[in-house]
């Protein structure tokens, strides 16, 4: 196994002694040159992390290793990391080749290194002819392309960003979300990126780790937490998802990636295909599916539908959402519009779904007192 | 900017009315100047109004009156060494007051602004007793301490409004980029709180000049500042050469004012 650039250990952090702590025994490991989003709601400890592994903070319990270093009480000056504040933190009072130059001047770098220096990180941001600017007069996205150019002209150790696009508007949003994923590809630089954003989390990162309540729900790739979700909260929190409560029946196969077709049993609704982790037989789990794997049609098609009347639907121009009631529960359905018929609210509709798009949750959900 | 013009109306009947309402309190708050002005120009004998004449003789007189140039001489060294005293401490305790939670912050805040809600005349009777038996009475070092005491809410006030106003990521950005304690203060906390810092050094400046209570109670037979001075000399004597020492005291406060605000932008300061 390779050496990761940056291992978390059981870090743990409690702002007060009767307080719940904020961030609970987190652990994770970073790959050299990847980007990794924190990822969660709001108070779920994120920015409490990030705090910690820059060294603005110290740590209740646990360790930080950079480079297998230990570096859990460096002081903060000493750690040769990068930061974006939210705020992006210029200093006011320097014009933007100042801001930039700041920590080679820390680093007592020659001054024509300087020089050379700056200049690459502000072409990098593509703001070279705004150097004798004063910071005031930018606009928010120019702050914040300095922001990033001052943290990576240090080539630091780590990089750290605390929520950066979400003083920009949508647009702009966008279009730095697209640069600071090329520029980080670019530098290489190791990247742990603060979001509550769940579309920057899937669009730039190489991993993700969703947090909630001071702990990692799950560690993994943009594919891996959105196809794959290990809890509720994971699936509910990345995209939208339909849970149904399912017993399963019986295995019927071996899928790919070692997970396992099985056959499970709904509750007034009937038999269905699945696809889970191995060894789940003879327990209830839910089962999610994508608002837009669940498919709507009008006439009964297969044998493997569920039969309901069409509750509402909501037409946005490049979706149309349906919402099926069947039986007591409400099931939602995205699709792409066409130029066709439109379903329309009480016709009867038929949901069906292909059986590597049913995926039941390894936890097994706890059976009602009887 | 223009948008906010497109809306404006053409005449704004209030407009004259709010004119001539700032015209009179500047005519209230100026009046006495321009008194002062008049008289040190007007060659009545006694101090009085309305001038009888024209003349230059008080402003000639003041070189000679040694007790004015004393005064001044004290008057200046006091404020210049109280200025860099009440910065050195108030800029501290502010920094403090605004960036650490401690037990007694809010007792410490009422300590250092309590000056200004006592009256001076009762700080001045306090300090006397007090400096009498530690021979401060009539000392550079007595005065010092009593304008220190009542500068100092004004440095550690215009700091506050400072501080509260930046952003402390700037000082954490300045950290992780590997700036020690002294130097993120020096380059970075300093450079942003300077106009409050200014703002406070030039009150400060100002009012340990003008200030004649706490001077007289603790140095008026030994060291008596300008004020004190021009006390006395009052007492004694009714012609117009304070008027024209006045004029002059107003001179000195413009310029620190103007010099300040030419070299560092002191409007930005007050704000
Ligand atoms: N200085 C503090 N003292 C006490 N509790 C704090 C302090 N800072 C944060 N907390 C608490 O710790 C928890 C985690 O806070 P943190 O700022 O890390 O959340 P976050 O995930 O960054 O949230 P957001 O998305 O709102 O920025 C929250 O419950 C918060 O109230
Ligand atoms: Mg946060």
């Amino acid at each position: 196994m390779t050496e990761s650039k940056l291992s978390i250990v059981d870090l743990t952090k409690r702002y007060a002694a009767g307080l719940d702590p904020a961030v609970d025994r987190l652990n994770m490991e970073v790959e050299e040159g990847h980007l990794v989003a924190l990822l969660g709601p709001s108070g779920c400890g994120k920015t409490t992390t990030l705090r910690m592994v820059a060294g603005l903070m110290d740590p209740t319990a646990g360790s930080i290793v950079v480079d297998g270093k230990e570096i859990t009480h460096t002081p903060v000056n000493k750690r040769g990391m990068g930061m974006v504040f939210q705020s992006y933190a210029l200093f006011p009072h320097m014009n933007v080749e100042q801001n930039v130059a700041f920590g080679l001047q820390m680093r007592q770098t020659s001054k024509s290194e300087q020089k050379r220096r700056v200049a690459g990180a502000l072409d990098m941001v593509q703001l070279g002819h705004l150097s004798k600017r004063q910071v005031k007069d930018l606009s928010g996205g120019q702050q914040q392309r300095i922001a990033l150019a001052r943290a990576l002209v240090v080539e630091p150790t780590l990089l750290l960003l605390d929520e950066p696009l979400s003083n920009l508007d949508a647009k702009l949003r966008e279009t730095m979300r697209t640069e600071i994923r090329s520029i980080q590809q670019r530098t290489r630089a190791t990247t742990l990126f603060v979001t509550h954003d769940q579309d920057e989390a899937l669009d730039m990162a190489d991993r993700i780790a969703v947090m909630n309540g001071g702990l990692i729900e799950q560690f993994g790739s943009p594919t891996d937490v959105y196809e794959r979700p290990r809890t509720r909260f994971v699936a509910n929190f990345i995209g939208q998802a339909n849970f149904l409560n399912a017993r399963v029946l019986s295995e019927t196969g071996s899928a790919a990636k070692g997970e396992t077709h099985y056959r499970v049993s709904i509750d007034g609704l009937g038999q269905f295909g699945a696809v889970g982790a191995p060894g789940l037989t003879g327990s209830t789990h839910e089962l999610v599916i994508r608002p837009h794997r669940l498919r709507v049609s009008l006439q009964p098609a297969g044998t493997e539908t569920i039969a309901g009347v069409i509750e509402r639907v909501n037409y946005t121009g490049d979706a149309l959402s349906v919402a099926v009631k069947a039986g007591d529960r409400v099931l939602q359905s995205q699709m792409p519009t066409s130029s066709g018929d439109l379903p329309r609210t009480g016709d009867a509709a038929y949901l069906s779904w292909n059986e590597q798009d049913a995926y039941l949750l390894p936890t097994p959900v706890k059976e009602p007192a009887a | 900017m223009s948008e906010a013009r497109l809306f404006k109306p053409r005449f704004n009947p209030a407009k004259p009315a709010f004119g001539i309402l700032v015209f009179l309190l500047y005519l209230f708050l100026l009046a006495p100047l321009l008194i002062v002005f008049v008289v040190s120009f007007a060659s009545n004998q006694y101090l009085s109004f309305p001038p009888e004449g024209l003349t230059f003789k008080w402003y000639e007189m003041l070189p000679e009156e040694s007790t004015f140039m004393n005064g001044m001489r004290v008057s200046l060294i006091v404020a210049v060494i109280v200025t860099v005293i009440v910065l050195a401490l108030g800029v501290p305790v502010a920094l403090a007051l605004d960036r650490f939670e401690f037990k007694a912050k809010a007792a410490v805040q009422s300590f250092f602004l309590s000056p200004l809600l006592i009256p001076s005349i009762v700080l001045a009777l306090g300090m006397v007793l007090l400096f009498g038996p530690l021979n401060l009475n009539n000392t550079y070092t007595g005065i010092i301490i009593g304008h220190v005491a009542i500068t100092i809410p004004f440095v550690i006030r215009t700091t506050l409004m400072s501080l509260a106003t930046t952003d402390t990521s700037c000082e954490a950005a300045a950290r992780i980029l590997g700036a020690g304690s002294w130097t993120v203060f020096r380059r970075i906390t300093l450079p942003i709180i300077q106009p409050g810092v200014i703002a406070g050094g030039v009150i400060a400046f100002i009012v340990s000049f003008d200030e004649a209570v706490i001077s007289l109670f603790v140095a008026e037979s030994g060291l008596p500042t300008l004020p004190v001075q021009v006390l006395r000399y009052v007492e004694n004597s009714a012609d117009a050469a304070v008027a024209a020492l006045s004029v002059i005291l107003i001179l000195i406060s413009l310029a620190v004012v103007v010099v300040v605000e030419r070299a560092m932008g002191l409007r930005k300061a007050l704000r």
